[in-house]
């Protein structure tokens, strides 16, 4: 009942705050979303349908891939800090996308450098795993390392390369949905979508995972090919959003951490709700970049540092009794 | 059967089991026993195919712990850990459920019954107390459907009353499968055991 309600809740708030996206920006539009419906070529409906639209649908799309991608990671290294941009996962996306285009062998929104992305995100989740000393503290600690290490080489590709328009990719380290078109948003969506179908297909495996991996073996799980699809997923899920919009922090972390609070920690459930909730802060966060500074817009990766770091810190001294560490 | 022929096993540099050959058959329970760090835990690892071993070989049902598919070997063996750690807060409920009813052993009811699990479905398995947690635990691996049982020091955070219902469970649990308990402590278990294994 209460799971039905809540999903019930979420998605009606996502209907409104994507109107919402719709309706407010720069442009001051004079009359609502609903009286452009079918109306095309004024100043106003151009900047609803063209780029309000795939904006407010990119974010639905990211969003809810990054707040998968973060359940998965806590999941899969049985890590409850394990964020995609805390370990790393996104500065190898970033790192992917910046070689592609840097080397000329794919522009920005391109499927070669959504692919780059999502190899180079997969590439860094086997690196960390195979240096990390342990599973806990030492996992974390050794993504951050090598996470530091491909930002710098990708600041430093950034700052030698003679592509014209590159240096303003440094946006990457941030995070910015105001790139965004029809045509990316065309580009990630198959990515992420077959990253959401490994996703729901992991999630009862998840369940067992989360006593061991000799409790997983004991039950007859394929140890290693689990966290191989596992770790594809999270690619599939992280490398198009990153290569799309940038870094978005925190909001993997968060996510997920709300929603054990409110409907427990059982990945079946886990899943879609995070999808839900990662949609939902990711448009909330977009319109503040746009509406709090305006007529400035602030990288939204920002917002969601300012907000998500000192809930982290929260958490951290809280805990809640729903991850109890190892 | 369960077929162990002259196997040592190392952890680290040192040896924790040397030259050991046993057979264990199938409705029948079998103890082994000995004192702690005698390798009891490690003999059980490594027939459940997490703890590999320097020289010998183990079979069960033909088949090798280190090369059989998971899910293969998990029709053969049920392996309940000394300990497991419950990292996030499902309830026992959740956690039993882990194993879906069609697929569990027919004697999931009476398992469930006698390790008192009904009582606190609802609970969160992080809040239960280390006995609760740990029949909890045992649970899990007694309704896997398998044809041997390894449970690893299931009396250890028991009380008198949780240990004869967990003793029940085996006389009952021997009638159509394999059983392999390790114990250190062995008074007044005897009788419930068809052989014993000693290590010393």
């Amino acid at each position: 009942m209460r799971r039905t309600s809540t999903y019930l809740g979420l998605i009606i708030l996502l209907a409104l705050l994507f109107l919402l996206s719709l309706q407010i920006g720069i442009l001051h539009l004079d009359t609502s979303v609903f009286s452009l419906i079918g109306k095309r070529g004024s100043v106003a409906a151009t900047t609803v349908w063209d780029v309000r639209f795939p904006r407010a649908l990119g974010a639905v799309v990211i969003g809810g891939a990054l707040g998968i991608a973060g359940a998965l990671a806590q999941g899969i290294f049985r890590n409850p800090l394990a964020e995609p941009t805390l370990i790393g996962l996104s500065s190898g996306a970033t790192f992917g996308t910046i070689v592609g285009i840097a080397t000329g062998l794919a522009g920005y929104g391109s499927g070669v450098n959504c692919l780059a992305a999502t190899l180079g995100t997969g590439l860094a989740a086997v690196i960390t795993l195979f240096l990390a000393p342990n599973k806990n503290f030492g996992f974390l600690l050794t993504g951050i390392a090598f996470s530091s290490i491909l930002t710098s080489v990708s600041g430093l590709i950034i700052s030698i390369s003679q592509r014209p328009g590159i240096q303003s990719l440094s946006f990457w380290n941030f995070g910015s949905l105001s790139l965004i078109n029809f045509a990316t948003v065309r580009v990630i969506t198959p990515f992420i979508l077959i990253g959401v179908v490994l996703a729901i297909a992991l999630a009862r495996g998840l369940n067992i995972w989360s006593l061991g991996e000799n409790t997983a073996f004991y039950m007859g799980m394929n140890v290693k090919r689990f966290r191989f699809v596992a770790i594809i997923a999270i690619a599939l899920l992280i490398g198009p959003a990153v290569s799309a919009v940038g870094s978005i922090a925190f909001l993997g972390l968060l996510v997920p951490h709300v929603v054990r609070l409110v409907v427990g920690p059982n990945h079946q459930h886990l899943i879609g709700f995070s999808a839900l909730l990662g949609a939902i802060v990711l448009l909330i966060a977009d319109l503040l970049a746009r509406a709090a500074f305006a007529p400035h817009e602030v990288p939204l990766g920002l917002l969601t540092s300012l907000l998500g770091a000192p809930i982290l810190i929260l958490l951290l001294r809280a805990r809640r009794a729903q991850w109890v560490s190892e | 059967m369960i077929s162990i022929s002259r196997i040592s096993i190392n952890r680290g540099e040192t040896l924790v089991l040397q030259d050991f050959s046993a057979t264990i058959l199938e409705r029948q329970a079998t103890l082994l026993s000995g004192p702690n760090g005698s390798g009891k835990t490690s003999l059980i690892q490594a027939i459940a195919g997490t703890l590999p071993i320097s020289t010998g070989e183990i079979s069960i049902d033909g088949a090798n712990p280190f090369l059989a598919k998971a899910l293969d070997l998990a029709k053969l063996r049920s392996v309940a850990p000394q300990r497991r750690t419950f990292s996030l807060a499902f309830s026992v409920a959740e956690v039993i459920d882990f194993i879906p009813v069609k697929e569990r052993a027919d004697h999931w009811e009476n398992t469930l019954e006698l390790l008192g699990l009904k009582q606190f479905l609802n609970k969160k398995v992080t809040e239960l107390s280390i006995g609760q947690q740990q029949r909890v635990s045992l649970s899990l691996s007694l309704l896997q459907e398998s044809k041997f049982y390894l449970l690893d020091e299931p009396f250890s955070a028991q009380d008198s009353e949780y240990q004869i219902r967990i003793l029940q469970l085996i006389d009952e649990l021997r009638k159509e499968k394999g059983v392999l308990v390790v114990s250190h402590n062995t008074d007044s278990l005897h009788s419930h055991f068809d052989q014993e294994l000693h290590i010393s």
